[in-house]
């Protein structure tokens, strides 16, 4: 089972929702120099 | 009493503090093993323009850090120019052209992470300019750009390219107008 991912909002840290958790992992397989 | 040299039993005068040209805005302390951070009240009319700053803490990988304002999630302009500590020459430019993100920002690693940027007028209806400083652990260089859109923002998040960020402080300052 892997670690939930975690979001802050200011001084408020919780588990991201399932459609937040896969928004940014989707984020995080891109490049990081984006041309589109 | 002229600024900015004091002497003790002086009267701190409007004047005075009217010269201060740089104010702390907001503080915030990083969580463990975060995937991003979103700073809220960090822009307002007080200010045209600010110093963004996170220091002292860490990523659980080599990696770009990113960021947006707001809830912008298109127009994002950047330069990312930087060479490396190995050679002499100018390596390369990675671009956001019309970017989901800023994705340079700043950078970091499992030893060190840092973003020492300026944002000029994120909370004016107007463009937000961004110019960064950008430390790798191989690579250094610049960043500059602009969001094209004429929204108003009170808000931004950093977030890593990969991974979580961990600890530190996010602090924002602004420049006097």
């Amino acid at each position: 089972m892997s670690d939930p991912i975690l979001i802050q909002i200011d001084d408020v840290v919780r588990e991201a929702t399932p459609e937040e958790a896969a928004a940014i992992l989707a984020s995080q397989e891109e490049p990081s120099g984006d041309d589109q | 009493m002229t600024f900015p040299v004091f002497n003790v039993g002086d009267v701190l005068t409007a004047a005075d503090m009217n010269a201060a040209g740089l104010w702390l805005v907001k503080t915030q302390t990083v969580g463990a093993g975060v995937s991003s951070v979103n700073v809220t009240g960090a822009f307002s009319a007080d200010y045209a323009n600010y110093r963004i700053t996170w220091t002292g803490g860490t990523m659980s990988a080599t990696d770009t850090v990113r960021m947006v304002l707001g809830g912008a999630a298109t127009g994002y302009y950047m330069t990312f120019v930087y060479g490396t500590y190995a050679a002499t020459t100018i390596l390369s430019n990675v671009n956001d052209n019309n970017a989901v993100r800023w994705n340079n920002v700043g950078a970091g690693s499992t030893n060190f992470a840092s973003v020492r940027l300026d944002l000029y007028n994120p909370q004016a209806t107007t463009r937000t300019l961004m110019a960064a400083q950008v430390v790798w652990p191989t690579i250094s260089g610049s960043a500059h750009g602009f969001l094209d859109n004429a929204t108003s923002y009170t808000d931004f998040t950093l977030s890593p390219g990969s991974g979580t960020m961990t600890g530190g402080t996010i602090r924002v300052y602004g420049y006097r107008n």
